[in-house]
């Protein structure tokens, strides 16, 4: 069964960065977001950011940190995981 | 090459003790010495940047129509020179007064009243010192995007001089860079970044400049989407009477509702809109364009879409 958390996250990264040709569905867990796998750059990695900000009320505050975080949607989930209380997770 | 090795890579042409040197020079030579011997530095410069003196008479060829002899291309650096003896005069603690010229209200408004906004402007004229100028002023900040060379000892110095109201966000560190952004953009202060060149630009655009469709960065009008504030585009030029005089176009700002789509399809006029300003001034005046570097790549037929 799909992780829930993935599973917005793909809403998300598809809503947030106008993904027109891409669906949801069609990004695997691991696929690398920057560079290669979706091939993001660093607007979109900005967009994102933000945008996942708002959204979990979290703070991505370091490169370091968004790299680890934006590796792909998996890494995404688990980052979330620790700096979101669980009640604010998509069940 | 990583972000690191391009950093140590980069530099500004001439010695590591340039600057100092001739900050030195500006205290103790009188002006009319001064001036032919940083002349005779020019040309000695200009000598050794084949690549430079070739992108300049390209560049002039364009402008004049004709081929450019050799005293316009020194013409053309000299004028660089000058505008880099400037900015020195000015981390020196010169005051160059400012005019508005007509069209510059929105920019000249934003001077008096401050406020969050992305600052765009072009390496022309004295418009790199836009930033520095305006965080002489007492009531702004900015945040000014650059690349960061092994050997910006201006910039070291007037960061100084501005005691913290001028910070580098420094553009060949992509990855810090889009941090840097988003904290600046969380206070209430400019962020200012050059629109000319189309390296370290994550999204670039075509617009016609010069006789040509050519691409330019389009990055300030994303930023300005995401952080949802507004652009306002400028450059400066020097009169002969030692002022400056400032040319900017209307503010860009975004509407109520508007779609994404509708808000970059009014912001490419409006990038057109500046484009088309600049190119007066220099059909006015071709040696305030201070680019060396291959003039903006004219647009192919398959151009990215911009999302």
């Amino acid at each position: 069964m799909a992780d829930p958390l993935c599973t917005r996250l793909k809403h998300i990264i598809v809503q947030t960065l106008r993904l027109e040709d891409i669906t949801p569905e069609q990004i695997k867990d691991d696929e690398p977001l920057i560079g290669s796998g979706l091939a993001l750059d660093s607007i979109d990695a900005l967009e994102l950011v933000v945008q996942l900000e708002k959204e979990f009320g979290i703070k991505i505050s370091s490169s370091e940190e968004s790299k680890q975080a934006l590796a792909s949607v998996s890494s995404l989930a688990a980052f979330i995981r620790t700096r979101v209380e669980p009640s604010r997770l998509p069940s | 090459m990583t972000a690191e090795t391009e950093h140590s890579a980069a530099r500004n042409p001439g010695p590591d003790w340039g600057y100092a040197f001739l900050r030195l020079a500006d205290k103790v030579l009188p002006e009319w010495l001064y001036r032919p011997l940083r002349g005779l530095g020019t040309a000695i410069a200009m000598a050794g940047m084949r690549e430079q003196r070739r992108h300049s008479r390209d560049y002039l060829r364009l402008m004049l129509g004709r081929e450019p002899g050799v005293r316009e291309v020194f013409r053309h650096f000299f004028a660089f020179e000058e505008s880099l003896m400037l900015k020195l005069r000015i981390a020196n603690g010169r005051h160059i007064p400012c005019e508005y010229t007509e069209g510059a209200q929105d920019f000249r408004r934003w001077m008096e009243g401050g406020g969050p906004v992305f600052l765009g402007t072009m390496h022309v004229g004295v418009s790199d010192m836009l930033g520095f100028q305006i965080g002489g002023r007492g009531e702004h900040s900015v945040y000014l995007v650059r690349q960061q060379v092994g050997n910006s000892h201006d910039t070291e110095r007037l960061e100084r001089r501005f005691g913290g109201r001028v910070k580098f966000i420094w553009v060949n560190r992509p990855q810090d860079m889009i941090f840097a952004l988003k904290d600046a953009a969380a206070t209430p202060h400019a962020i200012a970044m050059q629109c000319d060149r189309v390296e370290h630009s994550a999204r670039v655009e075509a617009f016609q400049f010069l006789g040509a469709r050519r691409l330019f960065p389009f990055t300030i009008y994303h930023l300005a989407l995401i952080f949802r504030r507004p652009v306002l585009l400028s450059v400066g030029v020097t009169k002969a009477c030692g002022t400056s005089e400032l040319h900017a176009a209307p503010v860009f700002e975004l509407r109520e509702g508007e779609r994404r789509e509708e808000a970059l399809a009014r912001a490419r006029v409006h990038f057109q809109g500046f484009l088309t300003q600049v190119e007066v001034l220099l059909r006015r005046d071709p040696y305030v364009w201070y680019n060396f570097t291959a003039l903006n790549p004219v647009a192919g037929q398959d151009m990215p879409s911009s999302r």
